[in-house]
């Protein structure tokens, strides 16, 4: 082999692998995107899942209780609790429950809530159908204000060998101030 | 290709000679275990008893361990096993002239020094990185590491990280191209093979930390939240993304270290290497399902349990390449006639501890039982186990192997040995005990502990001081070589030693193979 | 080689004996060689795990070790002055890559087996949700009206006879024991680690996320734990301290706890505070 043709492989070998870095690199910044929506598929990390209409099959006899938490972070200074700590509701039943928030501050402020449902692995049977989580909240100083949240347990959930044993779902909010308001 | 050999400082500031940037790599490497030795001294230190023994500033203790971890992994281990022995030896045993880009290599080495400066910048700007080597946001996000020592340290590891993937492009394009007539990818040298695997690793796990160092980057400085819950991020993506990478840069740490031990044992067992093909591909197989086990340095985070199931069983799996290549070794020693000189006495040590290390990672690998170990001590006992004893052994016996060969001086054998018997027996009283503590629930990166861990704390950092002294020692070895050592001959190991480095003088003509040498199949594989 | 068998005899001898003698102890104790004492079911089920995998491990440390030893002995230069020339035998080396495989599967079911344990929960009589903060720890017990309370780190010199350095807090969290309780971990700043050995429970507090496992404490008394996840200069000092008292205690204790507590603003805004301060004293002290 002579030296001209070995340099010419050299540099597309060389090449092919500098090709290999950047589509790595590539995929580090796709997994962001890919990372989102895999958790809004499966459930993962605690990700409850989104319906626009109401649950597909019929309401069961079977009860489960739900409970809220609500955290706010220190960016806010807001007061943020559920009207009811929790409640029990039939697996496929479209429930409505209520958190309250009002501002403490001096200010207007945007807030976002960060949300997920525990146990984890009762995520994928938790849908909601509306909730004041998929919109940024603005409240003026001193202002108080309703945010609701429909959704249902789908009765899929006993059919889940490792979601059987759960009778207690908790879903949480913590709100932070908003990106965009900072 | 006519030329003299340059001289003076011209000769190493713009070298592209494959064995000077390597040297230069040794050196390098060298002088930066010292420094992150000291640090580890330093922990030591304030750990040998219970309440603080000489810190001030607590958040000095985590720049402590950060910088510890960072510098013995980055520049230490990487450096040392890949940059130095790597370049020294892959073009050697392959009988090429030089590396394929000799001057992308000389970028790759000064590359490594920009990064060290920043590392070093890091520290001194706005009190240091206290974030531990994995930087989990947001506890290194701007709001809690507001000065620019994080920028610093991501910069540092962004630099580094290209010196290693322009490192590994080189690596791969001289081993897949520039091997002499006849050497098949099946009669190549087992270090060459771990070479190879591990350059493969950097291309791929490199960058996916070099995005996530960015998207850290632009978090902090830039409003992006990749990592901030109230952007829409998630602070366990970066758990994701780093460890995807940590993972597989453990094996990049270790592999190199599977490749020289190899040839260590063959040599002086005066046999060649038991099961080559299943050695080779061990080391590819632990390289691929490195890939897939990420998640288990997160068990602890709230992961779904069939997730942890997954990563469980993904993880168990590494054992099985691993067992092969252990009882390979023992095999190729098995039946051999075996001598004990140094680099042999550390590659023996070296079976020993990483089976040691080895099996603590077993127990680790069950989801369950990580409840009990995650972050304490015990994971701190294991890793040190594989690469502190591992790693760093395989470095110990790859230097007085090689060092005869690379400076023209053999080393002194009863210096040699000494060393290796006082940091053996020190690391083990340094390390051992780690275990019991992890075990009792001291958890790791505290610099003060509650008082009923002094007593195995105590033996550890008298440990410490052990394997210091043999430091010392090891100083005093470099120092005799280079000043009383004797010539060494081109081949000082005898029958046993038949890779193709032997064949040439010691040290090597500037240019070691003017013509390709004859490769008159007698590889590994061949009996 | 002596040098190193000594050794290991020590440590195995350590390891295995090292589990039945502190049973009874509720913390860790001087020169200890294992696990705390178990408490809690899950706690239990992981002591009786790492029992098989001691043994699993010891042996086939022992194994190599044996081998090297014997390797050593046998095919040194003096003993065995002609090397044979042998690289292969696949029975061999078929064997010693099937025999890990079981050995794995002999770990991997039982292994299983606690990973769902532990995540198996029926349902709980009580909640307390756990939220890590720079650098305390705040307990709220939602069933209670909200009762919040901030658990400090107790200083060296207000420790009363008999509290352990490191451990003590002002408030510990209290439970009754023999109850399944859901703990709920949420963050206020950094991750930190909500961990009591003894308890068998560690699960990290992420910010933005709520986590949730259960504890089940057998019998009353005090147990501790530190934090397990590096979350800032004073990291090493947010100890956890629980208590398990019995039902007719906990009943007292909880009404006077939720008097005693009754002011504390539990609206949600324990997340400021420290994470500031904190950070202040951190460059202050190693800027110079
Ligand atoms: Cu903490």
């Amino acid at each position: 082999m002579s030296n001209t043709t070995q340099s010419k492989r050299n540099r597309t070998i060389g090449l092919a692998v500098v090709g290999i870095v950047f589509s790595m690199v590539a995929l580090a910044y796709a997994s962001v995107p890919l990372y989102r929506i895999f958790c809004q598929v499966t459930g993962y990390g605690g990700t409850p899942q989104i319906t626009e209409s109401g649950p597909t099959t019929a309401m069961s006899q079977r009860k489960i209780k739900v409970r809220f938490n609500a955290d706010v972070n220190s960016s806010l200074d807001w007061k943020f609790k559920p009207y009811e700590h929790e409640m029990e509701v039939h697996l496929g039943e479209t429930a409505l429950a209520t958190y309250s928030a009002e501002n403490d501050g001096k200010e207007t402020v945007t807030g976002t809530a960060i949300f997920n449902v525990t146990p984890l692995k009762a995520a994928p049977y938790f849908n909601k159908v509306e909730c004041f989580c998929f919109s940024e909240q603005t409240l003026a100083a001193g202002e108080t204000a309703d945010m609701p949240v429909s959704f249902f347990v789908d009765p899929e959930i006993l059919e889940d060998p490792n979601t059987q044993e759960v009778r207690t779902i908790t879903l949480s909010y913590t709100f932070y101030r908003a990106k965009s308001d900072s | 290709m006519s030329d003299h050999t340059p001289t003076g400082w011209k000769r190493w500031a713009y070298s592209t000679n494959h064995k000077d940037i390597g040297s230069m790599y040794i050196m390098y490497a060298v002088v930066m275990a010292l420094i992150g030795g000291t640090m580890s001294m330093m922990i030591r230190l304030e750990l040998a008893e219970p309440g603080l023994q000489f810190l001030e500033d607590l958040h000095f203790y985590n720049v402590l361990v950060t910088g510890h971890g960072l510098i013995m992994i980055f520049f230490v281990v990487m450096p040392g096993l890949i940059g130095g022995f790597g370049n020294w030896f892959v073009p050697l045993m392959i009988g090429a002239p030089d590396m394929a880009f000799p001057r992308l290599n000389n970028i790759s080495f000064w590359l490594l020094i920009a990064a060290t400066v920043m590392l070093i910048l890091s520290v001194f700007i706005g009190g240091g990185a206290g974030t531990g080597w994995t930087m989990y946001p947001p506890l290194s996000n701007s709001l809690f590491h507001d000065s620019a020592s994080v920028d610093y340290a991501i910069l540092a590891l962004h630099l580094a990280g290209a010196s290693s993937i322009l490192g590994a492009i080189n690596f791969i394009t001289t081993i897949v191209n520039m091997r002499a007539p006849g050497m098949t990818f099946h009669k190549m040298p087992l270090f060459v093979w771990s070479v190879l695997v591990t350059a493969f690793l950097l291309v791929t796990a490199l960058p996916v930390l070099a995005g996530a160092l960015t998207m850290l980057l632009t978090d902090r400085n830039f409003g992006t939240s990749f990592f901030a819950p109230e952007g829409g991020g998630d602070p366990i993506l970066w758990q994701h993304l780093f460890w995807f990478f940590g993972h597989p840069e453990v094996y990049i740490m270790i592999l190199p270290a599977f490749g020289i031990i190899s040839h260590i044992i063959s040599t002086f067992s005066r046999k060649p290497v038991f099961g080559y093909l299943g050695m080779a591909y061990a080391m590819v197989s632990i390289g691929a399902v490195g890939y897939i086990v990420w998640a288990h340095h997160m068990y602890t985070v709230g992961l779904g349990v069939d997730t942890r199931a997954y990563f469980l069983l993904a993880t168990m799996l590494i054992a099985v390449p691993t067992g092969i290549k252990i009882f390979s070794w023992i095999a190729t020693m098995w039946g051999g006639s075996i001598t004990f000189e140094t680099p042999m006495l550390f590659a023996i040590g070296f079976i020993f501890l990483f089976t040691v290390g080895g099996v603590t990672g077993v127990v680790l690998a069950n989801a369950g039982m990580d409840i009990m170990m995650h972050d304490t001590y015990y994971v701190v006992a294991h890793f040190h186990y594989v690469l502190s004893l591992g790693a760093v052994f395989s470095m110990f016996a790859g230097f007085y192997y090689w060092i005869g060969k690379m400076s023209g001086r053999q080393y002194p054998e009863a210096l040699g040995k000494l060393h290796f018997w006082v940091t053996f027996i020190g690391v083990n009283i340094l390390f051992f005990p780690q275990h019991f503590l992890g075990l009792a629930g001291m958890p790791r990166r505290i610099p003060d502990y509650p008082d009923v861990y002094a007593g195995w704390n105590m033996v550890s950092s008298i440990g410490a001081a052990i394997a210091g002294f043999g430091t010392l020692i090891f100083l005093f070895v470099i120092y005799r070589t280079f000043t009383a050592g004797e010539k060494a001959a081109a081949n000082p190991w005898g029958e046993g030693a038949k890779t193709l480095e032997w064949t040439v003088s010691s040290p090597p003509p500037f240019h070691s193979f003017s013509e390709p040498p004859q490769f008159d199949a007698k590889p590994e594989a061949a009996e | 080689m002596l040098s190193k068998f000594n050794w290991f005899i020590f440590s195995l001898v350590a390891l295995v004996g090292g589990l039945p003698f502190q049973a009874h102890a509720q913390m860790a104790h001087p020169w200890q060689f294992g696990f705390q004492g178990a408490f809690s079911p899950s706690a239990e089920k992981l002591h009786e795990f790492h029992s098989l995998l001691t043994v699993i491990i010891i042996s086939i440390t022992l194994f190599v070790l044996g081998l090297l030893i014997y390797v050593v002995l046998k095919f040194n230069r003096k003993a065995n002055p002609v090397p044979s020339k042998t690289t292969h035998h696949t029975l061999l080396e078929v064997v010693w890559t099937a025999v890990p495989v079981l050995i794995l599967v002999v770990i991997t079911i039982p292994s299983l087996r606690v990973l769902y344990f532990l995540d198996r929960v029926e349902d709980a009589d009580m909640t307390v949700k756990i939220v890590g903060h720079q650098w305390y720890w705040s307990y709220e017990y939602p069933d209670n009206d909200d009762m919040t309370f901030d658990s400090y780190i107790v200083d060296k010199e207000d420790l009363e006879e008999g509290q352990p350095r490191l451990l003590t807090v002002d408030n510990a969290l209290v439970v009754p024991a023999g109850k399944n309780i859901r703990l709920l971990m949420a963050s206020g700043d950094v991750i930190h680690s909500w961990a009591v050995p003894s308890l068998g429970v560690k699960l990290d507090a992420v910010p933005g996320r709520l986590n949730e496992t259960w504890v089940k404490v057998n019998e009353p008394g005090t147990y501790y734990g530190q934090c397990s996840e590096l979350c800032g200069v004073n990291h090493g000092f947010m100890p956890i301290t629980i208590k398990a008292l019995s039902e007719d205690d906990y009943a007292a204790w909880l009404l006077e706890a939720m008097e005693e507590f009754a002011n504390n603003d539990n609206d949600n805004k324990p997340l400021k505070i420290a994470s500031l301060q904190g950070k202040a004293s951190v460059w202050e002290g190693s800027n110079e």
